[in-house]
C-alpha cells in the first residue's frame, strides 16, 4: 500500500523527494541520511484496527529488538545507530502506517479497504510533509 | 481483462523459530526440537513462468542475500541454455559476487556476530546489538563499517541496476559492462576493502582471541559437532565462492567426495520430519542416521567454517595466511560452530583480494560481456557459495523455456540437521530436573546465530520482539512453561 501511495505522492508539483524501497535494516540509513525531515509510509498489521485505518507514530513508539540476526534490524535500531554515529538523520521523522487486512497473503492489487483508504493516506502524508 | 491472483493460505516465510522441549519423568530433557513452521512456495509458484524470470523472482526470497539467489539462478540459466558465459561477463559476475560476500560477511561480523564476541557473551541484552558493538569498537570503526558497506552497495548497484534485487545476470553473461571511467573508483574500493578486511581480522584477534574466556567458549563441547563438511573448491581444492566443484570431507578431515554440482542429487538427499517444514539434508552415501554426528551419520555442514574445512586452502595469499593461523590455533578440521565467526573474517580477506585481482584485470572493462544462447533449454543447475553456505538452484523447462520443475536448496537447509543438534545439545545442558536456566535462550541463540539461519526475513513486528518461542513440555506433552522474547 505504501508503494501505491508513493506513486500518488509523485503526482503534481512537490518540494519533497519520494523513494520507494523494499529494504529494511542498514539500507534505511542510505535512504534517510542527509535529510532533516522524513515521512515513512508502510503497511501495518496490529489486528486492533479495521483495515484501512491510518496510524501515525513517532520514533519513540518503537523499541529496539534484542534479535539474533540482522534480518530483524529495523527502524529503531537504525535511529539509534545514526545517533551514535552522529549522522545527519531526520530530526523530524514520522511514520504513517495503514492497517491492512492480512499481510501474509500474496495479492497483485490492494484490498478494497486499502484502495478506499488510499487517498486519505496520501493526503495525510502530504500534510505532514508540508508542515 | 485484469486477472487478480490471491494465494492463500500462507506461502511466504513468516519468520519465527519455534523450539519444543520435551522432558522425561525426571524433568531432564528427552528431546528438543527446533521447528520452522513456515511454508515457502517459490518452487511451486514459479512453475509455468519463463525460466529467465528466475534471477529476478528468486532474489525476492531473501532481502539479506538477494545477490546469492540472483547469481545461482543466473548460473542455472547458463546450464539450462548450455551456454558458456563470455569471459568478461563471468569476471563482472565474480566481482559483484565477491563484493557482496565481503559486505555480507562484514555486516555479520560487526552487526550480527558482534554482540556475542565484540560486546561479549555475557553483556546485557540491551547492549547485544550493533549499537553495543559501536560502543565497544568506537565511533570511527562504526563509521568505517557503514561507509564500506555503502560503497560496496554502490558497486553492486552500478553493475546490477539495484542492490536489493539486481538485474545483472543473463544466460551467457551480464547485461552491462563496466565503463573504464568508473573503474578507478572500484579499484579504490577494492583496495580499501582489503585493508578493511585485514583490519577486521586484527579486531578479531584483539577482542576475541586475546580473551581466554571467549576462546574457551568457542572450543566448548556445547558448541561442537563432529560432522561432514561441504564447500565449493577450485581446481586446486581452494575455496571458491562463485564456481567449482563441491568437495565433502569426513569428520576426520579426509576427502569423502568431490563432484560436479550438476550431480548434486546423486550425493545429497533430504530427510523429512513431521514436526518441521524445513527438510534435513544428509549425504546419500552415508545415510540418514538421525540427529547425530560422527562418521556414520550423513549430517553435514556448510557455511564459512565448513568451507574452510572442506578446502585445502584459500585462493589468495593473505587469506591463506589467515586460514593457516585459524587451523594452527583450533586444529583441522575444526568442529566448533562458533569458530564460524573467525572463518567468516578469513573469507572476507579472500573476497577483498579477489576484488583487487578482478578490478586490475584488463578484461574487466571489455564490452564483450555476453554470449547469446542458441540451444534449446532442458535442465540446468546453478550453485554458488552463499555467505551462509552452498546454494543450489535446479530448473527444468519445456523447449520454450517455461519452467516445469524448480528445486532450490538454500544454505540453511544444508545446515538444518546440525542446527537442530545444537539446539538439542543446548537444551540438554541447561535444563535439569525441570528447572530452566535463564541462559537457555542466549545459548540457543548463540548456537544458531553462528550459522545465521535465514528463518526470519519477513518478520517485523511492532513491539520489536525476537520471535523465538521455547515451549517446555512434560513427559505427557503438557505445556509447563513458555519462554519468549
Amino acid at each position: 500500500v505504501a508503494f501505491a501511495a508513493a506513486r500518488l505522492l509523485r503526482e503534481g508539483p512537490r518540494d519533497y523527494e519520494v523513494v520507494e524501497s523494499a529494504e529494511t535494516g542498514l539500507a534505511l540509513l542510505d535512504h534517510l541520511e542527509g535529510f532533516d525531515q522524513a515521512v515513512l509510509l508502510d503497511a501495518i498489521f496490529t489486528g486492533k484496527h479495521g483495515p484501512g485505518t491510518v496510524l501515525e507514530f513517532g520514533p519513540d513508539d518503537f523499541k529496539m529488538a534484542p534479535a539474533p540476526s540482522n534480518h530483524f534490524a529495523g527502524l529503531p535500531e537504525m535511529i539509534k545507530l545514526a545517533q551514535r554515529l552522529r549522522m545527519r538523520f531526520p530530526k523530524d521523522l514520522r511514520i504513517l502506517a495503514m492497517e491492512v487486512d492480512n499481510p501474509i497473503v500474496f495479492r497483485q492489487t490492494l484490498t478494497p479497504e486499502a484502495r478506499k483508504a488510499l487517498p486519505a493516506f496520501v493526503e495525510r502524508a502530504r500534510r505532514l510533509l508540508s508542515a | 481483462m485484469k486477472t487478480v491472483i490471491s494465494i492463500d493460505p500462507i506461502t511466504r516465510l513468516e519468520g519465527h523459530g519455534k523450539i519444543e522441549v520435551f522432558l522425561n519423568d525426571k524433568g531432564d530433557v528427552d528431546r528438543a526440537y527446533m521447528q520452522v513452521p513456515e511454508l515457502r512456495g517459490f518452487e511451486v509458484f514459479s512453475l509455468g513462468r519463463p525460466a529467465e524470470d528466475m534471477p529476478q523472482i528468486t532474489s525476492r526470497i531473501c532481502g539479506v542475500c538477494p545477490t546469492a539467489h540472483h547469481m545461482a539462478a543466473t548460473k542455472a540459466l547458463d546450464d539450462l541454455y548450455k551456454v558458456e558465459p563470455a569471459s568478461a561477463g563471468r569476471k563482472i559476475r565474480e566481482l559483484v559476487y565477491n563484493a557482496f560476500m565481503l559486505e555480507d560477511h562484514a555486516i555479520h561480523v560487526y552487526v550480527l556476530g558482534g554482540p556475542d564476541f565484540i560486546v561479549g557473551p555475557d553483556a546485557p541484552k540491551e547492549l547485544r546489538n550493533i549499537v553495543g558493538v559501536i560502543g565497544k569498537v568506537g565511533l570511527e570503526v562504526g563509521k568505517k563499517v557503514i561507509s564500506m558497506r555503502r560503497r560496496i552497495r554502490e558497486l553492486i548497484t552500478y553493475a546490477g541496476g539495484k542492490v536489493i534485487h539486481p538485474v545483472l545476470g543473463l544466460p551467457g553473461g551480464v547485461a552491462k559492462s563496466i565503463s573504464p571511467d568508473e573503474l578507478p573508483k572500484f579499484k579504490e574500493l577494492a583496495k580499501d576493502g582489503l585493508e578493511f578486511a585485514e583490519f577486521t581480522l586484527q579486531v578479531f584477534r584483539d577482542i576475541v582471541l586475546k580473551n581466554k574466556a571467549y576462546v574457551d567458549l568457542i572450543t566448548s563441547e556445547a558448541y561442537t559437532h563432529k560432522t561432514y563438511y561441504m564447500g565449493m573448491v577450485d581446481q586446486d581444492d581452494r575455496v571458491n565462492f562463485y564456481d567449482g566443484k563441491l568437495r565433502v570431507v569426513t569428520p576426520e578431515g579426509k576427502e569423502h567426495s568431490k563432484f560436479d554440482p550438476r550431480k548434486y542429487l546423486d550425493h545429497i538427499a533430504e530427510h523429512v520430519e513431521p514436526w518441521s517444514y524445513i527438510k534435513f539434508n544428509y549425504l546419500k552415501s552415508v545415510g540418514w542416521k538421525g540427529f547425530t554426528d560422527g562418521p556414520d551419520s550423513g549430517v553435514y555442514a556448510v557455511a564459512p567454517m565448513a568451507r574452510l574445512n572442506a578446502a585445502a586452502g584459500m585462493a589468495t595469499p593473505k587469506a591463506q595466511k589467515a586460514y593457516e593461523e585459524l587451523f594452527k590455533t583450533l586444529g583441522k578440521p575444526c568442529h566448533h560452530t562458533l569458530a564460524t565467526h573467525w572463518a567468516r573474517v578469513v573469507e572476507m580477506i579472500q573476497a577483498a583480494e579477489r576484488m583487487v585481482e578482478l578490478v586490475n584485470d584488463p578484461e574487466i572493462t571489455s564490452k564483450d560481456v555476453r554470449t547469446i544462447p542458441t540451444q534449446k533449454p532442458t535442465s540446468g543447475v546453478g550453485v554458488v557459495e552463499a555467505p551462509r553456505g552452498t546454494l543450489f538452484h535446479h530448473y527444468e523447462t519445456d523447449e520454450r523455456g517455461i519452467l516445469t520443475k524448480a528445486n532450490l536448496i538454500v544454505a540453511t537447509q544444508n545446515n538444518s540437521a546440525r542446527i537442530a543438534m545444537s539446539v538439542d545439545k543446548a537444551a540438554k545442558g541447561l535444563i535439569k530436573g525441570g528447572v530452566v536456566n535463564d541462559g537457555l535462550l542466549n545459548m540457543v541463540e548463540m548456537a544458531f546465530r553462528a550459522y545465521d539461519p535465514c528463518y526470519g526475513c519477513a518478520t517485523h513486528t511492532l513491539p520489536g520482539t525476537m520471535p523465538l518461542v521455547v515451549s517446555l513440555r512434560d513427559a505427557s506433552g503438557r505445556v509447563l512453561r513458555e519462554i519468549r522474547r
